[in-house]
């Protein structure tokens, strides 16, 4: 299917699906739904004709009398196929209800005269305008919060997208962009462009005509994409039913790229298998960028390839050890970067992974996870973490310190903790340093409560995990004032009295709750 | 038939939980064969028709036209579903709970339609609202667990976060069609008299409930605002039936817990407590489950046995820890905090629990310093406790306290923190004079504030 490449398809797809940010792909990674297209028309073409019919007779009636004299060409009856196939099914959305949309979709392309125009094959299914119309009433409530919040998480937000592409089974209504009706009609008109792709196209070919219009209609997508979605850096008007009902048709790609490396684009429909690599390659890809990661150690560089990486896992459906391994070094280098929103996507991860006992790092993860939780104070979260935590995971050192460090915090043990901070195994360290400040914070508003009349700063240095008393001084100048540090009989104290209520205002600033985005 | 005039009587009566009544999908001990003989009354061809006269059969009730369709069409629903429910219940080769389910959403749908628009159903019939709506959710979890003892067969080829997610696929989307039952009450612009705005906490109840076994908490949130948004128009908490209120103050009451606000938590469940049935065992244990822990972090006391004697289960649950936390027992403690971890973590108490253990630390500290005795009395004056107390006395206690041998020893440094933090949450009143390796207490009585001392 994919050795006759067409004109459009080398560019099509980045522009129209990618953000802002992404906009300027060199060489494009996907193609929008190449691979199902011909594949069901092959079937379609072969069983379906009779099929439409006989096997589903209350179906074209259903259709049929808002257009009677219409003589409905393959493709729709394709499509009408499609809508009643068992494994199309959606349990919420009823038969009438499919009828009742479906008619409405025809309808609305024959007074359009949009029925030949229309790619049938890629349109949404009505039970999944149904479900998405249901979706987007039920999250509209959430809809201005998250509008608000995304800006913000900028960094975090395309990987949310790549989730939500790429793991498209696991896209609940909730995630899905906020379109609006409106949008939903623009979708169907964004897939008129793209017609050349479509059965009609084959029958009347005319390339360089056809190419033209592509790029028209691909300019006037993506301005709409501006319009919607620009500002706030979400979603492009892509349409998640169609990826997920393609995965579902489908099943899992079988890849044959064979360069090693790969930038990474979100997927916006079915992958091309040309720019898919099989595993055997992706292991070579992980050794040069583990190489390349020591030796040059470009983060944008080395989490693209690993994104790219993960995705073509994901859509070759390959799950065993080494996917464990591929997550678990992203989210270590992810860690080290301090790049959170990776670092949770890949956290995320591996909770499913490990929970199908593929190998790797189990307590070092659950772990970070504790750690993460003590980070964000996430208290629910906690305690679902706590409930995760068997027996025999607490006999690992990981997990044992993670859970000392979380109980000493509760019970205001600062020396106890400073001594786990201090002695912290794998990469906790890179977490422990994300909440380290507010704790000596917090330590430091009770020991000015409690000491009389000063303390040695060299108490607090040895107290609060600090390589030296500089670095100490350092860090109370930044939250107190100088008055509170002074030299008496030789050695620098600190005044309790006057320190104090300048670190209890530093602590709740300090202390307001962590949101980030894509946690677990 | 039976049910439709149990129909037709309700409705004379205007009663809402009667009409409730008849749309609930289970055999009652007074009629085993109630859900049977409505099922066999007619058959999938003639089932509008049918319901159609049966149900407004005679001049007994005045119904207007679009309620009697919507009341057609909620029974024709219901017909089907009850059929689910037979084949279930007599396991029927291919009844399964998530066709129940599939078909009990169609009876929620046309019930939620059938309040749309002014000629729509009475605000009393709300009744049937929550009963289906509880019934909506119960299904989904029966769905679910069908669901889940298939095996993950179905989900093999499916993206990773399949097996994750799907688990409560069913009662998510029950939640949805809650969520819909949830606007449709707090959007109604009727006249307070005959307005869906007295259904809002009850609806509020059923997806509170629903969001917690999802384990999406953070989703209530939603709700109190929404409710919080509207609150001006609707009538004030006294006002609806306490059966709601106590309800709603539990839910809150939990909520504020999961978000360590203490003393939130606590307001609200005593509202709660205070207002729950005397004879809602369950209810009033639950309420405690979370109203002790609240308790212990915001006052300090613990359960008395009076208090736990009619909830044996909960005695068994705190008494160990309650102990230990009196007698200033830190091993103790930790063993029994070890011991019901599993219990305490599935019920979301073992965080503020843990706190106990400053309690009990303050308990064992309070020993040292009445140990210490008191000081020279001077000219006749009432005999003094001694107030300036040596850390390593403190440390010694801390030794025996945790069984420590010599050669573990304890770290004078942890002491002095372990009495910072003490002095800092106020548990005791003083300060240390770490130079000299001295603690002086607060005299008059207020060294352990609350305690005697």
């Amino acid at each position: 299917m994919s050795s006759s490449v067409p004109p459009w398809r080398a560019t099509a797809s980045a522009p129209s699906s990618t953000p802002v940010a992404y906009q300027a792909p060199a060489t494009p990674a996907y193609i929008p739904v190449q691979a199902r297209r011909s594949l069901t028309s092959n079937q379609s073409s072969s069983i379906s004709s009779a099929g439409t019919t006989t096997t589903h007779p209350t179906t074209t009636p259903a259709a049929e009398p808002a257009r009677p004299r219409i003589e409905f060409s393959q493709a729709v009856r394709n499509y009408v196929q499609r809508c009643f196939d068992a494994k199309n099914q959606i349990p919420s959305v009823s038969h009438a209800e499919i009828q009742e949309k479906l008619r409405q979709v025809i309808t609305e392309a024959a007074d359009r005269n949009k029925l030949h125009i229309i790619d049938w094959d890629r349109t949404a299914l009505p039970q999944h305008m149904i479900q998405n119309e249901r979706n987007r009433v039920l999250a509209n409530p959430a809809v201005s919060t998250w509008a608000k919040a995304s800006p913000l998480t900028s960094p975090v937000d395309p990987n949310r997208k790549r989730k939500s592409t790429d793991f498209g089974q696991q896209q609940r209504g909730d995630d899905s962009p906020p379109w609006k009706k409106a949008n939903n009609r623009n979708r169907l008109e964004d897939r008129t462009t793209h017609p050349s792709t479509d059965k009609k196209s084959r029958m009347t070919l005319d390339d360089s005509s056809k190419s033209k219009a592509n790029l028209e209609m691909r300019r006037r997508r993506f301005e709409g994409a501006g319009v919607n979605y620009g500002t706030s850096g979400t979603s492009s008007p892509v349409d998640p039913p169609i990826a997920r009902s393609t995965v579902q048709d489908q099943g899992p790609v079988v890849g044959r790229c064979q360069t090693l490396e790969k930038n990474y684009f979100r997927l916006t429909s079915a992958p091309n298998p040309d720019t898919v690599r099989p595993l055997p390659v992706l292991q070579q890809t992980l050794d040069l960028l583990k190489k390349k990661w020591k030796r040059e150690a470009n983060y944008t560089y080395i989490c693209d390839q690993f994104k790219s990486l993960r995705q073509d896992l994901t859509v070759q459906h390959i799950r065993n050890e080494f996917t464990v391994h591929v997550y678990e070094i992203h989210a270590r280098i992810a860690l080290e970067k301090g790049d959170l929103g990776e670092y949770n996507q890949c956290q995320t991860q591996l909770r499913v992974l490990y929970e199908q006992k593929l190998g790797g790092h189990p307590t070092e993860f659950k772990a970070y996870r504790i750690l993460y939780f003590i980070y964000t104070r996430n208290w629910t979260a906690m305690n679902d973490a706590l409930a995760d935590v068997s027996a025999e995971d607490k006999k690992s050192s990981a997990v044992k310190h993670a859970l000392e460090v979380r109980s000493t915090l509760a019970l205001g043990n600062y020396h106890r903790f400073f001594q786990l901070y201090l002695d912290t195994p794998n990469m906790g360290a890179y977490l422990m340093d994300m909440f380290v400040g507010r704790e000596r914070l917090t330590a430091l508003s009770s020991m000015c409560r409690a000491y009389k009349p000063d303390v040695k700063l060299r108490f607090i240095t040895e107290e609060l995990g600090f390589e030296s008393d500089e670095q100490a001084a350092r860090f109370i100048l930044d939250h107190a004032s100088a008055e509170a540090l002074q030299e008496i009989e030789g050695t620098v104290r600190l005044l309790t009295s006057k320190a104090g209520p300048l670190f209890e205002t530093a602590k709740a600033e300090a202390h307001r709750v962590v949101d980030i985005k894509g946690q677990i | 038939m039976q049910l439709a005039s149990d129909f037709r009587h309700a409705y004379s009566i205007a009663s809402g939980p009667a009409l409730a009544a008849v749309l609930t999908p289970i055999a009652t001990a007074s009629n085993p064969q109630r859900l049977r003989s409505f099922y066999e009354f007619t058959n999938a061809q003639y089932l509008t028709k049918d319901l159609q006269s049966t149900l407004f059969h005679g001049k007994s009730i005045r119904v207007s036209k679009s309620e009697q369709a919507a009341w057609v069409d909620i029974f024709a629903a219901y017909w089907e579903a009850v059929g689910e429910v037979l084949k279930y219940e007599e396991r029927y080769p291919g009844a399964s709970a998530v066709d129940i389910f599939i078909a009990w959403k169609k009876v929620s749908n046309a019930l939620i339609k059938g309040y749309a628009g002014s000629n729509g159903l009475k605000a009393w019939t709300l009744p049937c609202l929550y009963t289906v709506g509880k019934f909506l959710r119960t299904f989904a979890i029966k769905a679910d667990l069908e669901v889940a003892a298939r095996g993950s067969t179905e989900y093999g080829f499916q993206d990773d976060l399949a097996v994750d997610v799907e688990k409560n696929a069913n009662l998510e989307e029950a939640a949805r069609i809650i969520n819909r039952m949830f606007t449709l009450c707090l959007s109604d612009r009727a006249p307070i008299e005959d307005s869906r705005k007295w259904g809002i906490y009850e609806t509020t109840n059923l997806l509170f409930k629903t969001y917690f076994k999802i384990n999406s908490v953070g989703l209530t949130k939603n709700l109190l605002r929404a409710i919080n948004a509207q609150s001006h128009e609707l009538p004030s908490l006294d006002a609806f039936p306490k059966s709601h209120i106590v309800t709603f103050e539990y839910y809150l009451g939990v909520i504020h817990f999961l978000d360590e606000q203490y003393s939130k938590a606590e307001e609200h469940l005593t509202t709660a407590w205070q207002m729950c049935h005397r004879d809602a065992h369950k209810n009033r244990e639950l309420i405690l489950t979370y109203l002790i822990p609240c308790h212990m972090v915001t006052t300090h006391t613990l359960p008395s046995r009076q208090l736990l004697a009619p909830f044996p289960r909960l005695e068994q649950l705190f008494r160990p820890l309650s102990n230990c936390i009196r007698r200033g027992d830190l091993v103790g403690f930790d063993q029994a905090m070890a011991a019901g971890e599993a219990e305490f973590v599935k019920r979301r108490i073992y965080l503020p629990l843990e706190r106990g253990r400053d309690i009990a630390l303050r308990n064992l500290f309070r020993k040292v310093f009445i140990a210490g005795g008191y000081e020279e009395p001077k000219d006749g004056q009432p005999a003094i406790r001694r107030t300036r107390i040596p850390v390593f006395e403190f440390a010694a206690a801390l030794r025996i306290g945790t069984h420590a041998t010599s050669r573990m020893g304890v770290d004078i440094d942890e002491v002095e923190c372990l009495l910072a933090n003490l002095i800092y949450k106020g548990l005791m009143k003083g300060y240390i004079a770490r130079e000299r390796g001295m603690v002086v207490l607060s005299k008059n009585n207020t060294a352990f504030p609350g305690t005697g001392v």
